[in-house]
């Protein structure tokens, strides 16, 4: 089962606009599930998505389900933050390398559940998912896997 | 085909006072500039067909910045106007003066009022909606970014704080020999004052962060036979070039750092091939320094050392005044000011040092100088410009 919880109210953290291109992807966290876009030509994943392949150019592009793991590539200690993420210091911002290949894919976002100061580069993580009261998007964050 | 080599000059500089705060607009502060170089120049606006304006105006009365300021410049037709920003324009900027399509092209900036940094900024009342996958979504911003890139690095060639620190330690020795540079007047820093400033995000300390000033600059740049009745010598653009590689701190490839460079190694084998010097020709050099770990990046991507060696390198003593290349000699980013788009500042800096205006700072019988202009998704973006004195 995927780690879900639910954000404290009122969230007043940044949110996603969402338009019709990126619209699969937030629905698919709704529904608890990572979506990737991967090229149904050449088979790489490309992360961010962006509207054609960033290797062969294809459009022929599928959101793809992938398992949520990854690693760390790389993570910051953040102590002095932006607007309501100031509360939160210090809080990890990491780049979660998912395990699918090829193209390495490199997805930001916080890592929540460990200790700041025991994060390292490699160590496993997986996605969690993150209700957002009163709005309509679910968000996601890196936990310890 | 070969790059037209002393085709044209920096003729004019100019830098307001930089401050961590002025009581003026950004668009004030542009307008000081531009008069300033153009001063300089000995040239008057009336000598100016060609722009470089990376912003807009205070007023929205066009979707495009070059219609406005030629607006505002009196209402004439500009026969150049490139969105670049400074430095990184400046090649193409002068390959339009050698292709007869402007005579005097301005680049400018300003900026007062509002900050770049992460320190903290008001609470909205709801929750701002922002592009998909932006960092700003998970707390981040440009200092995050590239404290995770620093991060990746360090890790990556074993590397520690230390080895950053000393970016710091030397530019701020650099800035206490200018005194127009913001933190020259506090004396010089030790790494542990580095070390031991207050985390921003690790592994960058408060002292491995560049400034978040207002200030603002210009570069006038003309056509030779232009230069040679200006009020100051001419600093030839011998070669530059400008390159992009990746979006706006949202794509991250791996490897982070590519042993074939990204957009500022690409940039600098075109320039050197351009100029027609080598590396070893370089007597001062101005570096893009945001941040500590940007400016060991710079040397590497530059072709001065190779990839994993910058600290090294650095130690060594090179960049430092006295050194066989000494670079941001003004203080830079770090010490002297970053002005939210300082991609000048270090063009600005060298053509100084050419023209043996600096003083306390002055490298002796400096001729030929290089400067750097990075930004973007760290190393994303970046602009490289060759000079020289007659």
């Amino acid at each position: 089962m995927p780690d879900t919880r639910t954000a404290a109210r009122p969230y007043l953290k940044p949110l996603p606009e969402i338009s019709d291109l990126n619209r699969p992807f937030w629905d698919g966290l709704g529904r608890h599930e990572l979506r990737v876009p991967r090229c149904a030509d050449c088979g790489d994943f490309n992360w961010v998505p962006y509207p054609a392949c960033r290797t062969c150019l294809s459009e022929n592009q599928r959101w793809t389900v992938v398992s949520g793991d990854a690693t760390v590539f790389s993570f910051t200690v953040v102590h002095r933050g932006p607007g309501a993420f100031d509360a939160d210091v210090p809080y990890v911002l990491a780049l979660g390398q998912l395990v699918e290949q090829p193209r390495p894919c490199n997805v930001l976002a916080n890592l929540v559940g460990i200790d700041p100061g025991a994060v390292r580069i490699g160590m496993p993580i997986r996605l969690g998912y993150v209700e957002i009261p009163d709005e309509d998007v679910t968000m996601y964050e890196w936990l310890p896997r | 085909m070969v790059f037209p080599r002393r085709a044209a000059a920096i003729v004019g500089v100019y830098t307001t006072r930089q401050a961590r705060s002025l009581d003026k607009t950004s668009y004030s502060l542009q307008l000081e500039a531009m008069k300033g170089a153009l001063d300089d120049a000995g040239l008057t606006l009336a000598d100016v067909d060609g722009i470089l304006p990376f912003d807009r105006s205070a007023y929205s009365t066009s979707p495009f910045a070059a219609q406005v300021w030629a607006t505002q410049l009196g209402g004439r037709a500009l026969s150049f106007a490139e969105p670049g920003s400074p430095t990184t324009g400046i090649p193409k900027a002068a390959l339009a003066i050698s292709a007869g399509m402007c005579n005097v092209i301005v680049a400018f900036w300003g900026k007062a009022g509002w900050k770049l940094g992460p320190g903290a900024t008001a609470v909205p009342d709801e929750a701002p909606r922002v592009a998909e996958w932006h960092y700003a979504l998970f707390g981040g911003g440009y200092a995050h970014f590239y404290a995770l890139w620093a991060q990746r690095y360090l890790h990556e060639f074993g590397l520690d704080s230390e080895d950053l620190a000393q970016v710091a330690v030397t530019h701020r020795d650099h800035a206490t020999l200018n005194p127009e540079s913001v933190m020259g007047s506090r004396g010089p820093i030790s790494v542990d004052d580095v070390l031991s400033s207050r985390m921003v995000s690790s592994p960058l300390h408060l002292l491995d962060c560049a400034l978040d000033t207002d200030g603002g600059y210009a570069v006038v740049i003309a056509s030779a036979e232009i230069a040679r009745n200006c009020r100051k010598p001419p600093v030839w653009i011998l070669g530059g070039a400008e390159a992009m590689h990746t979006d706006f701190y949202a794509t991250i490839d791996d490897p982070w750092f590519p042993t074939s460079g990204q957009s500022v190694s690409k940039t600098a084998e075109i320039a050197f091939g351009q100029a027609g010097v080598t590396r070893d020709d370089i007597d001062v050099a101005g570096l893009y320094d945001c941040f500590t770990v940007t400016m060991l990046r710079d040397l590497e991507e530059l072709g001065f050392c190779k990839l994993g060696e910058g600290a090294d390198y650095f130690r060594e003593g090179h960049t430092r005044l006295g050194g066989s290349m000494p670079c941001n000699t003004d203080g830079g980013l770090l010490s002297n000011s970053h002005n939210g788009m300082p991609h000048g500042m270090h063009t600005i800096e060298v053509v100084r040092q050419l023209r043996g205006e600096c003083g306390p700072r002055q490298v002796p019988n400096a001729k030929i100088g290089l400067s750097l202009a990075q930004g973007a998704s760290v190393h994303g973006y970046a602009g490289t410009l060759i000079m020289a004195t007659d």
